[in-house]
């Protein structure tokens, strides 16, 4: 139908207020105070210019939360991905109750993150753990929680993030994969091509901008972990899991080093926007084979 | 003809083989933390490790016992998630109308700048929120965490709906039209029937997001509103030496909603869509 100016008024106000109030505006005003001394409880605010982002940026903790975060996402986005897509490929064909499958298998993400960071807790340390037992049917003596060694942290923390939303990208993927016309697997199929060709002729292509926006979600989304590793590490040991997200947290709210936390914050959401430059930048050009 | 029949064959049951294998492997920790909640715990100390403890409800009542506001705690997480999410999915299903049956320059800039934003991580924004939030005295109220909830969401809802609402024909709203129906019966009695199932599906998406959100609440709140999340992390800072059992019940509670809400609308749910070129 076409809109008339009180029509489009009456869509588009309602967003704009929640978004404007509760997203924009806050941001742009945090924008604003981190080029200054400001903190809620200061008395006493004048320009600062970069000063804040510099001494974020000269601090080694927040360079070993960037090279932390770089390992993550590098790791953690493709497993997302190829364990996802490998999911929801499996799931492709009808098979006898496939929606019950799909459940069972989304139920990793409806843990909320925070329950996840308990929970691995309990799996990784302790009397009960899950380790222990594996190793106690090896005959092993028990061992030690993989949390606490400052070389598998890091790893350990990619693999719960894994298993938590390997699910929500097939959970996203199959209705993709569902509407690929029949007739281009039905080609292939009867080509003999193999299913790596399959996956690579048929899927990927047709898959693509879908692909690209589950990519920017869990790129987006990787470079702000925060949850898990407030509860599980607490950034240790050490600063071997030390986030850019939980340097920003711990700033602001830990040890009230206002402007560090919220200029810290403003880098992760930049470096956000940068991953979104180039998303949008490869989306609206079509696929090039 | 045989050959591919039996490939075919082949092919279900390494599928079938492949499934079960990742449902294992998905679910065991969740396994493990639903027989803890029942007091089922492994014994690592004999060998080979074998389990203990008889099955009991117990530890479902010591989570009221340990954090004596748990079940008020459930009830405003439900009440907030659920009124986030239909606040959000309002205001984003009408702005997505809005923008589906719009042209203008920069129009899949801006819907594309809509997914970048559901990417902002919470901590991008949460450190001058929770300031203003405080100055606005909607802080630690109910109305605060969930305005600011269904705010954070609707970027996202507003993507998925522009998808659905794109794909559909526009005849039976110019027929509408031509009958003399405004804007809202347009919407109510046409492109809502039509999308329904989109609408439904974002909405339980939305929930299952805002149930599970941490930093928000957290930022917002300071003990007259908590959440779920916001008490397991408090509890969990503070009381480290928490009991694995009443840990697990706690844990096996907050999963129950959603996962009933996903049980009963897994149909729906498949209808969830991220991508405006796919699905029907």
């Amino acid at each position: 139908m076409r809109l008339t100016h009180r029509d489009r008024f009456v869509l588009f106000a309602p967003l704009a207020v929640l978004l404007s109030g509760w997203l924009v505006l806050p941001a742009l005003l945090g924008l604003f105070a981190t080029f200054s001394t400001y903190s809620p409880f200061s008395t006493s605010i004048h320009f600062a210019g970069l000063s804040n982002y510099l001494a974020v940026i000269r601090d080694p903790q927040f360079g070993v939360a960037i090279r932390n975060i770089a390992v993550f996402v590098a790791f953690a986005v493709p497993l997302e991905l190829v364990i996802g897509f490998g999911l929801a490929y499996l799931l492709r064909r009808p098979i006898r109750g496939r929606g019950l499958w799909r459940l069972l298998l989304l139920l990793p993400w409806l843990v909320s993150p925070i329950a996840n960071g308990v929970m691995w807790h309990f799996l990784l340390v302790g009397a009960n753990s899950i380790l222990d037992f594996a190793s106690g049917w090896l005959g092993q003596a028990s061992v030690a929680s993989p949390i606490g060694d400052a070389r598998l942290a890091l790893p350990t923390i990619v693999a719960i993030e894994v298993w938590r939303e390997a699910p929500f990208v097939a959970f996203l993927l199959l209705p993709g994969l569902l509407s690929v016309p029949k007739e281009l697997w039905e080609h292939a199929t009867l080509d003999g091509a193999s299913w790596i060709r399959q996956v690579y002729d048929v899927a990927l292509p047709s898959l693509r901008p879908l692909l690209l926006a589950i990519t920017m979600l869990l790129v987006g989304l990787s470079l702000g972990t925060l949850d898990v590793v407030l509860i599980l590490t607490g950034g240790g040991p050490g600063s071997a899991t030390v986030t850019p997200a939980f340097y920003s947290y711990d700033q602001a709210f830990g040890v009230n080093n206002w402007p560090a936390g919220a200029a810290s914050a403003w880098l992760i959401a930049a470096a956000v926007f940068g991953v979104g430059v180039v998303y949008i930048r490869l989306v609206r050009r079509p696929a090039s084979r | 003809m045989r050959t591919l029949r039996a490939r075919r064959r082949r092919d279900a049951i390494i599928r079938i083989l492949l499934l079960t294998a990742a449902l294992v492997a998905f679910l065991l920790p969740l396994t493990w933390t639903v027989l803890a909640s029942f007091g089922s715990l492994p014994d690592n100390s004999t060998r080979p490790p074998s389990w203990k403890g008889p099955i009991t409800f117990d530890h479902f009542r010591e989570v009221g016992i340990a954090e004596p506001s748990f079940w008020q705690e459930l009830a405003t997480s439900t009440a907030a998630a659920a009124c986030a999410a239909a606040l959000a999915v309002l205001c984003s299903f009408l702005a997505a109308f809005g923008l589906a049956r719009s042209r203008f320059a920069g129009k899949s800039l801006l819907t594309e700048g809509f997914l970048v934003l559901a990417s902002l991580p919470a901590m991008a924004y949460v450190i001058p929120l929770s300031d203003l939030m405080r100055r606005a005295h909607l802080a630690d109220t109910f109305a605060g965490v969930v305005l600011t909830e269904a705010a954070v969401m609707t970027p996202l809802a507003v993507y998925v709906l522009h998808g659905a609402l794109r794909q559909l024909s526009t005849e039976w709203e110019e027929a509408a039209v031509l009958d003399g129906a405004g804007l809202f019966r347009v919407l109510g009695e046409v492109v809502l029937p039509l999308t329904a199932p989109a609408v439904a599906a974002t909405a339980i998406v939305l929930f299952v997001l805002a149930w599970n959100l941490l930093l928000v609440p957290l930022v917002l709140t300071s003990g007259e509103i908590k959440t779920v999340p916001v008490a397991m992390m408090d509890f969990f800072t503070f009381e480290r030496e928490l009991d694995w059992p009443t840990a697990a019940a706690a844990l096996v509670i907050s999963l129950v909603p959603v996962a009933i809400l996903g049980g009963v609308f897994h149909r729906v749910l498949e209808r969830f869509s991220l991508d405006a070129r796919v699905g029907a």
